[in-house]
């Protein structure tokens, strides 16, 4: 019953249904429609043989008088089928005919009757009540009556009545199991896709909805739902990592912090060292809430953000930016920071994140730096625009990554193990990935002979 | 400076109003969002500190509601969502500073102390004098002991937003936000080598500097 329920449900079975009952209301009016039209034809044929026969009798009693009339109308009464002959004098008296007990008025009047009789029980067929339609007039002094009896032309009515029917019930019949098959095959890849949805509900995220040869609308869904889950399994396997990477970045400096507290706790060495502990404490939790603000910047770059929070953004200007911020740094640092930055370069994106991305980038090649003799360290900011991308590098002539380890190196949440140990929170470059990934755009690696050179390489309308 | 804060986090609000009355500020608390609204309206301050999530009537709504009513005291919006579309909704809302949580108390008092001070006439003053020190924001002209001195754009906006803050700590953060409008966490020293050029180029060759670090703060520009 409740897959009856089931399938009544379905949208096919409603819609079958809908059409069973048109297509039904349809052919009763039409079939309705044929019925009458055929009743009026045949009613008309018997009125013009009445008419003929009446035409008949009325000359055969001009050319042979009284008694060639009562003759025809013997004669024609004599003979099986539905006729209604009647003849009678002005009395009332029947002469000739095969029906008598005709009502009053159709005796007295001329004109065309129908109504109700009983046959002669010689003629009568399987039933003794017919129904008559006559003609009424008077001729030579007597009262002709011609007519016939309707109950065959009802006959025709029933049977055109019957095969209706059976038209009507076939019709339902065949429509009913054409839906209930299409609803079948409908319900049967729903179910699919619902067992699907079931195996990927209690766990199994690697499932997918199965497609067919067909390349029909089940299939467009299945493509989407699949696409669908491709996606949220990647955002499962990224929370995965972040929240693996957030137990490996937090909890060491977490248990560093823990044993600094309690090594000062247990030192007794005076006030002015406990300060110092507790200083040192403070900044080793500013650290930490640093390492955690980047993780949840590199998991919401991740995660996608929300269009809205997409705006025009003058990349020219946050390149130009950044590194006049950075330009003193630089100089510190005994490097210099030159520019190189195409003017009016515009995308649709985050501000802040892009900004943050150079200024890690720099970052990183402030802190990669080796000083040696006879080399001064530079950093060049480029920002070029080119056949619809958004090219944002930045290169140093540092000490360069590896070849085999510059793939790496841009792989999310993937670090090199020395860098890990350097310091700082050693997530920089992943938050770059994530910001070139939140562009629909790319981070990489290149040879920046000799050096890095890092490319946000982004498209310049992002969708 | 008489504050409100509205935090519904009882440590949180405790060590606050504690640190707040030992830095000379009288600090009410209602610990949540119709209390606070209720206390906000009814009462005069000089800073209000709003935390977003509060129970039965959440900051925003408070701020909006007092911005409404014509209410123009200064708002420091508290809040653990930090990214740059929650501050935008915050300032949107009529918050006129926004705060992620964690934060160094230092931080949050050089802020207040900052806003206090916005809802004084000066905030529309056409030149900012500290001592010797002159900086004219129509002509863009800076002068000391009547010698003018050259400045960056860069450097006059630093030098603009610290003369307009005379007297208070501004954080490294705060110079961040407002001088180069940016959120993000760069290195620490960052802003330190900006501040130690407009040093150099400010208080080199006079007897008395007005370029003040304040340890574990930020900076000062006085006398």
């Amino acid at each position: 019953m409740s897959r009856f329920a089931q399938l009544w449900r379905t949208t096919t079975v409603r819609l079958t249904a809908v059409f069973i009952a048109l297509f039904v209301v349809f052919s009763i009016l039409l079939l309705a429609f044929i019925a009458y039209q055929s009743s009026i034809q045949i009613q008309q044929q018997q009125t013009a043989q009445i008419d003929r026969e009446v035409d008949l009798l009325k000359r055969i009693d001009e050319r042979e008088g009284v008694r060639g009339i009562v003759f025809a109308v013997a004669r024609l009464s004599s003979q099986p089928g539905p006729g209604i002959y009647y003849l009678g004098d002005n009395a009332g008296l029947q002469i000739a005919g095969n029906v008598s007990g005709f009502p009053a008025n159709v005796l007295q009047n001329d004109g065309t009757f129908s109504f109700n009789y009983d046959r002669d029980p010689a003629y009568a067929g399987d039933s003794t009540k017919g129904f008559a339609v006559v003609r009424s007039q008077v001729v030579d002094n007597m009262r002709l009556i011609v007519g016939r009896d309707v109950v065959e032309r009802r006959g025709f009515t029933v049977i055109v009545f019957q095969g209706f029917l059976l038209a009507v019930l076939g019709i339902l019949a065949f429509s009913i199991l054409a839906g209930v098959v299409t609803a079948r095959r409908v319900l049967k890849r729903i179910d699919t896709i619902n067992a699907t949805s079931a195996k990927i509900i209690s766990g199994n995220l690697s499932e997918r909805v199965p497609l067919t040869r067909r390349n029909d609308e089940f299939d467009g869904l299945a493509t989407n739902l699949n696409a669908m889950l491709d996606r949220i399994e990647a955002l499962m396997v990224g929370l995965k990592e972040v929240t693996d990477n957030v137990a490996h970045d937090l909890k060491t400096p977490l248990t560093r912090l823990r044993n600094r507290a309690e090594a000062a706790l247990r030192d007794g060495s005076g006030e002015a060292a406990q300060r110092e502990a507790l200083e040192t404490t403070l900044s080793e939790s500013d650290k930490l809430i640093r390492t955690f603000n980047a993780l949840l910047m590199i998991a919401r770059a991740e995660a996608g953000a929300p269009s809205g929070a997409l705006a025009d953004v003058d990349v020219s200007a946050v390149a130009a930016d950044v590194a006049e911020l950075y330009e003193p740094v630089a100089e510190e640092a005994g490097m210099t920071l030159e520019t190189e930055i195409a003017p009016d370069v515009h995308l649709r994106g985050n501000r802040e994140l892009i900004g943050q991305a150079v200024v890690n980038l720099i970052e990183n090649a402030l802190k990669y730096y080796e000083p040696a003799e006879g080399k001064t360290g530079r950093i060049g900011v480029t920002v070029r625009q080119e056949a619809g991308r958004v090219r944002i590098a930045v290169g140093d002539n540092g000490p360069g990554i590896p070849a085999e380890d510059r793939a790496r190196v841009v792989e999310r949440f993937v670090r090199l193990e020395k860098s890990r140990t350097e310091q700082g929170s050693g997530l920089g470059l992943s938050l770059v990935a994530a910001v070139a990934k939140l562009h629909h755009g790319q981070f990489r690696i290149e040879d920046n002979n000799p050096g890095v050179l890092a490319v946000i390489d982004l498209p310049a309308t992002a969708p | 400076m008489k504050i409100l804060l509205i935090e519904d986090d009882r440590e949180a609000a405790s060590y606050l109003i504690q640190a707040l009355d030992e830095a000379g500020h009288v600090t009410h608390h209602a610990s949540d969002g119709e209390t606070g609204y209720a206390m906000a309206s009814s009462m005069d301050y000089d800073v209000l500190i709003v935390d977003r999530m509060l129970p039965r009537r959440d900051g925003l709504s408070i701020v909006e509601s007092l911005r409404a009513e014509g209410n123009k005291t200064p708002v420091l919006i508290l809040s653990a969502l930090g990214e740059v579309d929650d501050r935008v909704t915050g300032l949107r809302a009529g918050g006129d500073d926004y705060l992620v949580k964690p934060y160094a108390f230092t931080e949050l008092l050089a802020r207040i102390e900052v806003l206090a001070r916005r809802s004084s006439p000066s905030e529309a003053a056409t030149s900012y004098e500290v001592g010797d020190l002159s900086l004219d924001r129509l002509s863009r002209k800076v002068e000391r002991s009547g010698e003018s001195i050259l400045l960056q754009p860069r450097e006059f906006r630093l030098l603009e937003y610290l003369m307009k803050n005379a007297g208070k700590v501004v954080t490294r953060t705060m110079l961040l936000e407002n001088v180069w409008d940016y959120h993000f966490d760069p290195q620490t020293n960052v802003i330190d080598v900006h501040m130690s050029r407009l040093r150099g180029k400010i208080d080199k060759g006079h007897a008395n500097p007005l370029l003040h670090t304040i340890r574990g703060a930020g900076y000062m520009i006085r006398e």
